[in-house]
């Protein structure tokens, strides 16, 4: 079983996830996808946008779309709290930011011990994840972030 | 050489691109030199072609260097002036030209296209053996691969593998200088007789690098924008003196930035003389293009945008504008007809200017065009001004081309040169003059990235609108606001200078939570926009500033924000929302004028299925409808001119006086509420006009024609209908006024037989139910039996049925299937029926149309919806008809 806070550098079949909370589920998005994870929540809502787009942000002079992944999941919307944060991703060309209730840790896992989602996560279509990590107490869900962005068509 | 390092090979390509760019019209130049040949010219060409062809053959690209040098051998041969670049050897040099480039942008290819014709053709200009052509100094054939090395200012190249005619590739790699410098055959001995090569002041640059570089600069202005507010808060003296500076730095950084992105309109301007040439040839006409202003400098994203517009616009000039040699001669005008193409700066933006010395729209004939396509009706093709008429050139599916040309009728229509100059914030305006010509005025902002902004707010949030779409802004006082403000249902429109203007709240076109004890009572801030052609007011809560913003593309998530243009970042970090002001009008459903005689016509014809409605209100939880086509006007009055004469209200109007009804009089409804002002819906009936007062107009819209006759019928309410969660009641002014006004009827009683006492029966053809239903009802109040057909065809097959004998036809004009001068037609056609009569009602009686109906065999034409009138000729012709029939009968 891999473990977290390895330092030891990754190995060819290891793969490394950034991983944080959407409700109470435990999900991960490979760490090569991610270009940071913020607490910037001053977000500006736009009016008549799908309702999983929260607003858009200013991330050093880029203006960045912030998506509601509790709302793409099929979950209430978030509540921003203190811990909510904003894991930027980059897709089509352009940066995107997934709203997250809570960040958490780097989990480095296997390539091989990764096991394909079940056709239902946590009430959540399984069209969203790659896949399924078992750690010593949770799973971690792996996103599929192309298909979470591209969730208009499920959505609208 | 084996051609496997592709960097060289893209090196080439752009390089050769950049050669051959010019090339077009330098040979053109070279052409209108005629017999004083600019030896200049010819010699930059030809170093152009010799650099391609040197390239080629060290690249082993052989197609392509044989073909550069064929042309390169007729450019030697008129450089030493032993041949006359005339027409045909420009053609042909430019075909040549284009097959080159052709190969250039498919370089891997190259080597397998056939350039054999080309090859021929310029051999043969260069033998002079041309039939076209008698007077070709005869000039030995040199098919050398060596250009005639003796009046060659170059040295010979070979054309076979020749290391020095390019420089070593390891040394292009890293700098890519403009092509024009490194153009000489660098490793030659200098060209003692050429112009000296462009300095290189110039360089390539990468265009995302400039990009990159322009956002950098837009997120310096940001910082500086920020770190200003603090300074100017602070008291440090020497922070204000570093403050100051940096402002003016990044300024002067920003501007600079800006202008690496400019480029000179001659960039797009140098293509056109070409496609003049080329299409004024195909279609056989002679126009001449000046250019003017290419040394104005646009936006490259501008530019790249503009580029197919005034193509078409240019193309449309040689098309449509310049007439055909014989008709220039025949009207007295120079054969060869004049286009020009003007840019200049004003006012911080481009203009374009577009003028032929054509024929000019014919304005007469342009509104028969909209007729015939069913772009406009008839009767608003007659009231549109000329102005208006030539917007008719936008709309889509318009040509004005008498038939489809190849030129023009490629489906990219002016509506699109119109859409995509104002996608980029620009107008396009025409003028014509019959005979004269017509000038094309494009205007368009000198960059798309940074705009001068208005921020406003709205329900707490700032947005910026950007100036071009800002006429004015109005603030009304609190104590104006009644005043000003008129209510159309829930429609708010405001008058300016006496013109009515459409009103959006802001906050309701972005679906903002609105705090309502903010708009109450309080002074409004309308910003006058135009949007297309369309002005309206939008009504925001408060204006902040003017400012240059950064326009930031919003995210592919948002496409569907029609509302929106994009996002900029404001002084203090927070991102602000750009409005789309053509975007929010059709989010409030607001249409311009033409556009509502656009769906109009198209309303007409199609199918009728709704009826156009006047809806008011008396008391203001009661809702009335009219039907439009009743109405002959609506004025507006004040209380105090209604004159009461008798018992009767009266209007003293247009010199005559107007009988005036009140609803609450005649039918079951609340009483009018007290207002100052009052509108009168005219209409006629009895065959004089009557007014009914409305204390508020609603709406116009379009109904069902559903109409519940039960549940409110009385005299005055022909019935119901429910629209938009409110019942409706329609009025009948004919039961109306006969209910007011009993005494103006009793000469109208005719009786509706025929001598032999039988009532006749009356075939009726009218696709709208509610008309058809009130039609029916009130001929058959007369005494008649009527048979209602729901269009023209089902009446024809209702009349040719056996034993069915109609007294008379009474049909719609416009109508599905068969329309009602087709059924005319029809019927005409058929002997039988030769004397019956048919009476044509309709809401549309231009003269022309009643013309055309007598043509056809209309008895008589009635406007929708008189009554009185009606009944009169039903009654005399039915008399007329019965007796014939009769006769026939007999025979």
């Amino acid at each position: 079983m891999s473990t977290m806070h390895n330092q030891a550098p990754v190995t060819h079949d290891e793969i490394e996830f950034a991983s944080f909370y959407v409700a109470d589920a435990l999900m991960g998005v490979s760490i090569d996808q991610v270009e940071e994870i913020n607490h910037n929540l001053e977000l500006t809502p736009v009016p008549h946008a799908p309702p999983w787009v929260c607003g858009v942000m200013n991330l050093r002079g880029a203006v960045v779309t912030v998506i509601d992944l509790r709302v793409v999941l099929g979950l209430e919307p978030t509540v921003i709290t203190r811990r909510t944060c904003n894991v930027v991703v980059r897709s089509g060309g352009e940066q995107i930011a997934l709203l997250a209730d809570r960040v958490a840790d780097v989990v480095r896992a296997r390539r091989g011990e990764i096991e394909l989602p079940p056709a239902n996560v946590a009430g959540a279509e399984g069209r969203y994840f790659q896949g399924i990590f078992k750690l010593d107490r949770e799973l971690l869900v792996i996103l599929d972030i192309e298909s979470v962005l591209a969730g208009d068509a499920a959505l609208s | 050489m084996p051609m496997n390092d592709d960097q060289i090979l893209a090196e080439f390509v752009v390089e050769s691109r950049e050669h051959l760019a010019g090339i077009e019209n330098q040979l053109l130049a070279i052409e209108s030199g005629g017999e004083n040949t600019d030896l200049d010219l010819v010699n930059t060409v030809f170093r152009a072609v010799h650099s391609i062809k040197g390239a080629a053959g060290f690249l082993g690209l052989n197609s392509i260097g044989h073909l550069a040098h064929a042309l390169e051998n007729v450019l030697n041969l008129i450089r030493n002036q032993q041949l006359r670049p005339d027409g045909t050897a420009t053609d042909i040099m430019l075909h040549a030209a284009d097959k080159l480039r052709g190969m250039i942008e498919d370089v891997d290819h190259s080597n397998d296209i056939d350039v054999s014709e080309q090859l021929r053709e310029l051999e043969q200009v260069a033998a002079g053996e041309r039939p076209q052509r008698g007077e070709a100094p005869p000039v030995e054939p040199t098919f050398e691969p060596v250009a005639a090395p003796e009046a060659a200012p170059e040295p010979s190249v070979n054309f076979s593998p020749a290391a020095e005619a390019f420089d070593p590739p390891s040394a292009e790699k890293d700098h890519s200088f403009e092509a024009a410098a490194r153009a000489q055959p660098a490793a030659a001995a200098p060209a003692a007789a050429s112009p000296p090569p462009a300095a290189e002041s110039s360089i390539r640059v990468n265009v995302g690098v400039l990009d990159r570089l322009m956002n950098l600069a837009g997120e310096l202005v940001l910082a500086r924008n920020q770190l200003l507010q603090v300074v100017n808060t602070s008291e440090h003296r020497s922070l204000t003196t570093v403050g100051a500076r940096l402002n003016q730095v990044t300024s002067e950084l920003q501007e600079t930035i800006m202008q690496t992105r400019l480029q000179t309109i001659g960039t797009i301007f140098s293509r056109f003389p070409r496609i003049v040439r080329d299409l004024s040839n195909s279609l056989g006409k002679e126009c001449q293009l000046t250019l003017e202003g290419q040394e104005v400098e646009v936006d490259k994203s501008i530019l790249q945008a503009i580029s197919d517009p005034l193509t078409h616009l240019v193309r449309n000039a040689v098309d449509h504008g310049v007439e055909t040699p014989e008709a220039r001669s025949k009207a007295g005008k120079p054969l060869v007809g004049k286009i020009a193409m003007r840019a200049f700066h004003q006012a911080g933006k481009v203009n374009i200017v577009i003028t032929d010395d054509g024929r000019g729209i014919d304005i007469a004939r342009l509104k028969e065009k909209a007729v015939a396509r069913g772009l406009l009706h008839p009767e608003q093709a007659r009231a549109m001004s000329d102005r208006e008429a030539l917007q008719l050139v936008f709309r889509p599916g318009f040509s004005t081309a008498e038939r489809v040309t190849e030129v023009s009728g490629r489906g990219v229509g002016m509506d699109v040169v119109k859409t995509n100059i104002e996608r980029l914030g620009g107008t396009v305006t025409i003028e014509t003059q019959i005979g004269r010509g017509t000038t094309f005025h494009v205007k368009l902002p000198l960059t798309l990235a940074i705009i001068p902004s208005l921020i406003v707010r709205s329900a707490g949030r700032r947005y910026a609108i950007p100036q071009t779409s800002i006429r004015e802004l109005v603030r009304l006082k609190a104590s104006d606001v009644a005043q000003r403000i008129e209510h159309i249902k829930r429609a708010q429109l405001f008058r300016l200078r006496g013109t009515l203007l459409p009103l959006i709240q802001l906050s309701a076109a972005l679906d903002a939570q609105v705090d309502p004890s903010v708009s109450t009572g309080r002074a409004m801030n309308i910003i006058v926009v135009e949007a297309g052609h369309l002005r309206y007011g939008l009504v925001v809560d408060g204006l902040c500033d003017s400012e240059e913003i950064v326009v930031k593309p919003l995210g592919r998530h948002m496409k569907g924000c029609s509302c929106l243009a994009a996002a900029t970042i404001l002084g203090d970090g927070s991102v602000a929302l750009i409005l789309d002001c053509v975007g929010i009008a059709a989010h409030g459903q607001l249409t311009a004028p033409e556009e509502e005689e656009a769906n109009h016509s198209g309303a007409r014809s199609q199918v009728q299925e709704t009826q156009s409605l006047l809806l008011f209100s008396n008391d203001p939880k009661e809702y009335f409808g009219i039907p439009m086509e009743l109405v002959a006007r609506i004025e507006r009055v004040v209380v105090h001119q209604i004159d009461s004469v008798g018992g009767q209200k009266v209007l003293q109007y247009r010199g005559g006086t107007l009988p005036l009804l009140s609803l609450e009089d005649h039918v079951r409804c609340r009483t009018r509420p007290e207002k100052t002002k009052l509108y009168v819906v005219v209409f006629a009936a009895a065959r004089r006009e009557v007014g009914v007062l409305v204390p508020e107009l609603l709406d116009i819209r379009g109904v069902s024609t559903q109409v519940d006759t039960d549940t409110f019928r009385e005299p005055g309410i022909i019935g119901s209908v429910v629209y938009d969660g409110m019942t409706v009641r329609l009025v009948d002014l004919h039961e109306l006024t006969r209910k007011a006004h009993p005494d103006w009827f009793d000469s109208q009683s005719q009786m509706a037989t025929t001598p032999e006492g039988a009532a006749p029966r009356i075939l009726l053809a009218e696709d709208s139910d509610f008309f058809r239903k009130q039609l029916v009802g009130f001929l058959e109040a007369e005494g008649y039996e009527v048979e209602g057909c729901e269009d023209g065809l089902v009446a024809w097959n209702t009349l040719q049925e056996p034993g069915n004998r109609f007294g008379l036809v009474v049909t719609d004009i416009e109508m599905p299937n068969m329309n009602g001068l087709e059924l005319t037609r029809a019927i005409r056609q058929e002997p039988k029926y030769a004397n019956l009569p048919i009476i044509a009602v309709t809401s549309l009686a231009g003269e022309e149309d009643v013309r055309q109906g007598r043509l056809m065999g209309v008895s008589e034409y009635h406007v929708k919806l008189d009554r009185e009138q009606l009944l009169e000729s039903v009654a005399k012709l039915t008399r007329g008809a019965g007796t014939k029939a009769k006769k026939r009968n007999l025979v």
